[in-house]
């Protein structure tokens, strides 16, 4: 078999896989961006409790290897509360509790570049805490921590490669099906390396519009005041 | 007049500094205060403290009868009425002169969108930046940056303006513009509190100096006592070196 009779070959198998691939980065991702905001907002609050269940969930989720997360919860908590959980359910929820962890102290050192007299401006005009972190914060604050949020949506959708183990047919694991029938490992590893280098790539570019249409540069930050 | 603003033994530690030791002051409707001092005597701490962006370690704070130090106060609602202006203007970045000047009226609700904007270029064409209102505050010099922070503070109707130092961070050629816009303010009849180093500014505007050093008040008066005859030997120490 020559290497595009063997790209022809597995091409529907690795398009199955690189759908759910996106399909769990995206509902994992979107997730993660929601965890990690409210575990950024506990994380500043002045409320010990909330700050310490913040810290004590980044801690654990730092301290630990997605692959221990994602054993845990698709054996150890299924196990544990005696009902089975679909893989990808399972897979979601691991993904989207790891970059949640990481997406929160980006948040929060986004938050921290924006300068406190920003708050002390808002809340001077009578503005209460919600609107001013919803309205005058974290409009800056995200615009700063972008850079960082891609990284990190670069880092989650490769790490679902790591949900293969559950026995999600993602991306990975179909290399590995293929492989299993062919016997060319060299090749579909390649292939395989090549679409999330595709996945990734367009990631970023997307990345860097948004940036560029949302950057304050665009708002007169670039040019000398006159 | 009536009593604006009463300040009774303000005190404020941070950790072992004492910055505040005791300081009172009533302020009446329409006075222009002036606070005057070293740096690092506390006047920016005692204006913080107004408006509760600090919390005072002991005493009380009354802005228009609301006891603003109440461990329960609508500090909300009591801010609405007390407008800050500060050294470094903060003004919303994101947010076009426009939007800086009706963000607060429309979220908190005290005007509808389309009264906030009227308003709004009406305090812009008061500071003499109607032109400006699509700029965005990057593109303003630090002098037109300070005037937009003060209409953005005029737009919640305030009784009182605090100015924290509003003229420190600025090019000279930029401070007079500033001080003009306050001065017509003070001459509309607004309460203001003022912490400055323009000294010939607090001698022709202010109703009252007050010269503050290590937490307390050392002396006040009418420009022309404070200025023109200092009793305590720091307040004639302190004018020797800037005046």
């Amino acid at each position: 078999m020559s290497f595009l009779e063997l790209i022809q070959e597995s091409f529907p198998l690795l398009m199955m896989g690189m759908g759910l691939t996106l399909e769990l980065s995206v509902v994992a991702l979107l997730m993660a961006m929601l965890i990690g905001l409210g575990s950024c907002l506990l994380n500043i609050s002045k409320n010990r409790v909330f700050h310490a269940v913040s810290q004590g969930y980044i801690n654990i989720i730092r301290g630990t290897p997605l692959l221990v997360q994602a054993f845990f919860i698709y054996f150890g908590v299924t196990q544990a509360i005696g009902m089975r959980m679909p893989a990808f359910t399972a897979g979601v929820i691991a993904l989207s509790l790891n970059a949640g962890a990481y997406l929160s102290e980006v948040f929060r050192g986004g938050i921290q570049a924006v300068s406190a007299g920003q708050m002390e401006a808002a809340r001077s005009l009578g503005m209460p805490y919600r609107t001013a972190m919803l309205r005058i914060i974290l409009p800056q604050a995200l615009r700063v921590a972008i850079p960082s949020i891609v990284n990190q949506c670069c880092i989650t959708i490769k790490d679902t490669s790591i949900i293969s183990v559950i026995g999600l047919a993602e991306l990975t694991m179909r290399g590995q099906q293929i492989i299993a029938r062919t016997y060319r490992s060299f090749e579909v590893w390649i292939l395989v390396g090549v679409l999330y280098f595709i996945i990734i790539y367009a990631v970023t570019k997307l990345s860097q519009v948004m940036e560029k249409r949302l950057s304050l540069a665009n708002k007169g930050g670039d040019q000398e005041p006159s | 007049m009536p009593i604006k603003v009463e300040i009774r033994n303000l005190h404020k530690h941070f950790g072992k500094n004492e910055v505040l030791r005791g300081m009172s002051l009533d302020v009446s409707e329409g006075e222009v205060i002036c606070l005057i001092g070293p740096s690092g005597s506390g006047k920016s701490t005692f204006l913080r403290c107004i408006n509760s962006l600090e919390q005072p370690t002991q005493g009380t704070v009354t802005v228009d009868g609301h006891l603003i130090t109440d461990k329960h106060a609508n500090l909300d609602k009591i801010r609405e009425s007390i407008g800050m202006v500060f050294q470094q203007f903060n003004l919303f970045p994101h947010l076009s002169v426009l939007k800086n000047i009706t963000i607060a009226p429309i979220q908190t609700r005290y005007m509808n969108k389309e009264d906030a904007e009227k308003n709004a270029l009406k305090l812009l064409a008061r500071v003499g930046l109607l032109e400006k209102k699509d700029a965005y505050p990057a593109n303003l010099s630090g002098g037109q940056q300070q005037r937009v922070a003060i209409a953005r503070a005029l737009a919640m109707g305030p009784a009182l303006m605090l100015f924290d130092e509003p003229t420190s961070a600025l090019d000279p050629e930029m401070v007079g513009d500033v001080l003009e816009v306050m001065r017509e303010l003070a001459n509309d009849g607004m309460t203001m509190i003022i912490v400055t180093h323009e000294m010939g500014f607090a001698r022709e505007v202010a109703d009252r100096v007050i010269f503050i050093d290590e937490g307390l008040v050392v002396e006040q008066g009418p420009p022309s006592e404070v200025f023109g005859n200092p009793q305590n030997p720091r307040t004639i120490s302190f004018l020797n070196k800037v005046l």
